[in-house]
């Protein structure tokens, strides 16, 4: 009787054995972006390794007897908030990437380097930190140092504000284009390149922080019409200044005396200086204003400067804040965002060059029918074709926004050429982020699934299940 | 009633018109219309309107004649209203009763004729009831539909040598239109402009794509994948019959889709694509087909039971 039973041993499977932690290769991945806090979840008891935390059916003996599922302790308020909020610039666990260089100021204009990626250097990356360039949905978390792609936008856009600078020109610049395209990293390019270059650089990284009705606002006394100053976010935002910018303030002196300020600034005392009178919110507004005025002053040397902002569509529009008379108050009647406007559309210059940049968001933004028609004329306009006209019965256009936009220039984004996404591609293969051989056909891939070279969405193809 | 009536007295008044102005007896016009066919001249006619003086001469009043009792010949009368090509017109499925009934009269006729069994007789896709209903137009019930196709079939099996032409003439309309088991695989061909086009449908959707050697452009009903797919899935089973066959970077693709949802679009994408690239290299089939780019799937949404919540969930079950 035993032959049957030994016989039917040979159809089962052998049973599963389980592998050893410590042998086997499949378990010590390479690379992670996990914290290793998150390591320990492995060897709990009664878990197999790499397999699911719940171990499958148990028979519970009490009707009513509850899991006892160990909670732990929850957040404390705002932890989620400021953890879903980080910005991660580097990972050790990401592989170091052979002769990748820092960016040098000669290499964002140089035509032979597009297509290469290239690491910001730290200096720069401080600089950039405190202007709150980065953002929590890019990338950076994945790689060992922050380096970005050389598009030919990068160098055209680069080589722009060059010219500007070398002219005592202005340059005025609206970066526009689809979903995930790099609009905002081109701003971060732009402003790396200011930085590199000792401009003077002051950027809203939030456009709708000033006009969503989330931070303080007061007419300013004797205007009219009546226009509102944010002295919160001009505090914040002369900090930021102060900090990114202060080798170059601190060589500058001022023109003019300043005695309407917190505290009395003389003559040839520093800019760093003047900037740092604002230790309050009141009067923020005044400093901000004063430190303007320096910074256009036309009698002593001046260094270009860079006036960029991100979300361009929430200052086309009417914003959240009420006037007095409860009546909502137009973005650009806030006095920095009238700043920005007028010197947008040229109506105010940059005495000592520069350049205006806004860039578009396609995330969290508002409808504004008159900045999209204006982007789509100004485009028009640029390949030589026939503007298209005001459409005459739709509604919500704001003429204040058509004003401000009607002279830019328009930078529209798109996917990203197949050398440039092999560069892109060959540093993730070289930082272990990308795990397959980088030849034409997997950059095909990429490039294809993500809507002829749209950079976000590569990565989304390509990296999305490393993603934190 | 009174529209009828109506209606011949403006016919009659038309009549009137066309004969320059005169007034013309009564007797006359009827004849003119030919109800009734010999109306005896010399029957008295009615008229208030003054007579000229021509026809008091052409008429002088006379006796009426004889009444003739003996029984005349059936004649049939022109008939004045349409009448309907079909006696069934006035139910509601006509052309399903009238082919029905043709093919009674046919199993009347050659009913007696020798049969061959059914096996032996050519294999035919006969039309399913959704299909007969849909190309009818009319409201028929299943199991009038499974009558007829007993007779179409039973017809059917009639010796082929002596199977006379009406019956074939009278089966062809209950044949589907496509025939699956005499139907031979078109080629697939290459533009003078180098495009292939394949279709494909999976679920409710249908794709046509139009593949001709490129270098990985993908348009799908003017967007790119990125724009036109939010998941990353279904752009890679849009693109998986390239990208089974690693010829993703040697061939463009323009496509329309429509019908169905995001997944149904891809997946038919997918098949249209296939057929597309099969064109330009025949050689493909096997690894397209082990690429599961080649079948169709045909599975579609399972209909609501009654009793059931949706297909197959039940209510909850509740005590009372």
């Amino acid at each position: 009787m035993s032959a049957p039973n030994s016989l039917r041993c040979l159809a089962r499977p052998s049973a599963i054995i389980p592998r050893s932690l410590t042998s086997a290769p499949w378990i010590a991945a390479p690379f992670s972006t996990s914290a290793p806090s998150l390591a320990k979840a492995e060897t709990r008891k009664g878990v197999m390794p790499g397999g699911h935390v719940r171990s499958g059916k148990k028979m519970q003996l009490g009707k009513f007897k509850k899991n006892a599922v160990r909670q732990g302790k929850s957040p404390l308020p705002g932890e989620r908030k400021a953890y879903r909020k980080r910005i991660q610039l580097s990972n050790s666990n990401a592989l170091p990437v052979p002769g990748l260089e820092d960016v040098r100021p000669a290499d964002m204009v140089d035509e032979n380097k597009i297509g290469r990626v290239m690491s910001i250097p730290g200096l720069v990356l401080d600089q950039l930190r405190d202007v709150e360039a980065f953002k929590p949905t890019q990338y950076w978390g994945m790689f060992r140092t922050p380096s970005t792609l050389l598009r030919a936008e990068t160098v055209d856009l680069a080589r722009r504000m060059q010219n500007a600078a070398d002219k005592k020109d202005m340059l005025r610049l609206v970066i526009s284009g689809e979903r995930l395209t790099g609009k905002s990293l081109l701003l971060l390019q732009s402003l790396t390149y200011a930085f590199m270059n000792d401009w003077v650089v002051i950027h809203i990284p939030e456009a709708q922080e000033l006009t969503t009705a989330c931070t303080e606002y007061a007419p300013i006394p004797e205007t009219d019409p009546m226009q509102y100053m944010q002295n919160n976010y001009c505090l914040r935002l002369l900090q930021g200044i102060r900090k990114a910018n202060e080798r170059v303030l601190s060589r500058l002196t001022c023109a003019h005396s300043h005695t309407d300020l917190p505290q009395n600034i003389p003559v040839n005392s520093t800019l760093l200086q003047l900037t740092n009178s604002a230790k309050e919110p009141e009067g923020a507004w005044l400093v901000f204003q004063a430190l303007w005025k320096e910074l256009m002053s036309q009698t002593a040397t001046r260094p270009p400067v860079l006036l960029a902002l991100d979300g361009l569509a929430h200052i086309m529009r009417v914003s959240d804040y009420m006037s007095p008379s409860f009546e909502p108050v137009h973005s650009q009647d806030l006095a920095l965002v009238r700043l920005f406007c007028d010197a947008l559309s040229g109506k105010s210059t940059l005495r000592n060059g520069g350049a205006i940049i806004g860039a578009t968001s396609r995330g969290n933004t508002p409808r504004s029918p008159s900045m999209e028609l204006s982007l789509t004329q100004r485009l028009a306009e640029q390949a030589g074709e026939e503007a298209p006209k005001h459409p005459p019965y739709a509604k919500g256009f704001d003429p204040r926004s058509e004003e401000a936009l009607k002279s830019v220039r328009v930078v529209d984004l798109k996917g990203i050429s197949k050398p440039e996404a092999r560069g892109l591609m060959e540093y993730w293969a070289a930082s272990g982020v990308f795990r397959a051989a980088c030849d034409e056909k997997t950059v095909t891939r990429s490039w294809t699934l993500g809507g002829h070279g749209v950079v976000g969405e590569m990565e989304r193809a390509s990296l999305q299940t490393l993603r934190p | 009633m009174a529209s009828s009536k109506q209606s011949f007295t403006t016919a009659l008044r038309s009549i009137r018109r066309t004969a320059n102005g005169q007034w013309q007896p009564l007797e006359r016009q009827f004849e003119a219309l030919r109800v009734g066919g010999s109306v005896p001249r010399s029957r008295r006619c009615l008229s208030t309107s003054p007579r000229s003086r021509d026809d008091v001469e052409s008429f002088p009043i006379r006796a009426a004649a004889e009444i003739d009792f003996a029984p005349r010949p059936l004649e049939r009368l022109p008939i004045a209203r349409p009448v309907p090509a079909s006696p069934s017109y006035f139910s509601r499925k006509p052309t399903f009763q009238d082919g029905f009934l043709r093919l009674e009269e046919l199993m009347r006729e050659y009913g007696k004729l020798p049969t061959i069994p059914t096996e032996q007789a050519e294999r035919i896709a006969w039309k399913s009831f959704r299909n007969f209903k849909h190309a009818l137009g009319e409201e028929i019930k299943e199991s009038e539909f499974h009558r007829c196709m007993a007779l179409v079939k039973r017809l059917h099996r009639i010796h082929p040598d002596m199977k006379p032409e009406e019956v074939t003439s009278a089966l062809e309309a209950y044949k589907k239109d496509i025939q699956p088991f005499t139907r031979t695989d078109t080629k697939p061909i290459i533009d003078r402009l180098g495009r292939s086009l394949g279709t494909g449908r999976r679920k409710a959707s249908t794709a046509r794509a139009w593949v001709v050697e490129g270098t990985g452009e993908v348009l799908v009903n003017g967007k790119t994948l990125a724009e036109f797919f939010g998941r990353v899935h279904d752009r890679e089973s849009a693109v998986w019959s390239l990208q089974a066959t690693e010829r993703l970077d040697k061939y463009n693709v323009w496509a329309l889709v429509e019908g169905g949802g995001t997944t149904g679009q891809a997946e038919a994408l997918t098949l249209a694509i296939a057929k597309a690239v099969l064109a330009h290299e025949p050689a493909l089939k096997p690894a397209l087909r082990k690429a599961g780019c080649i079948t169709r799937d045909p599975r579609r949404v399972e209909r609501k039971k009654h009793g059931h919540v949706k297909a197959r969930k039940s209510p909850t079950w509740v005590k009372r």
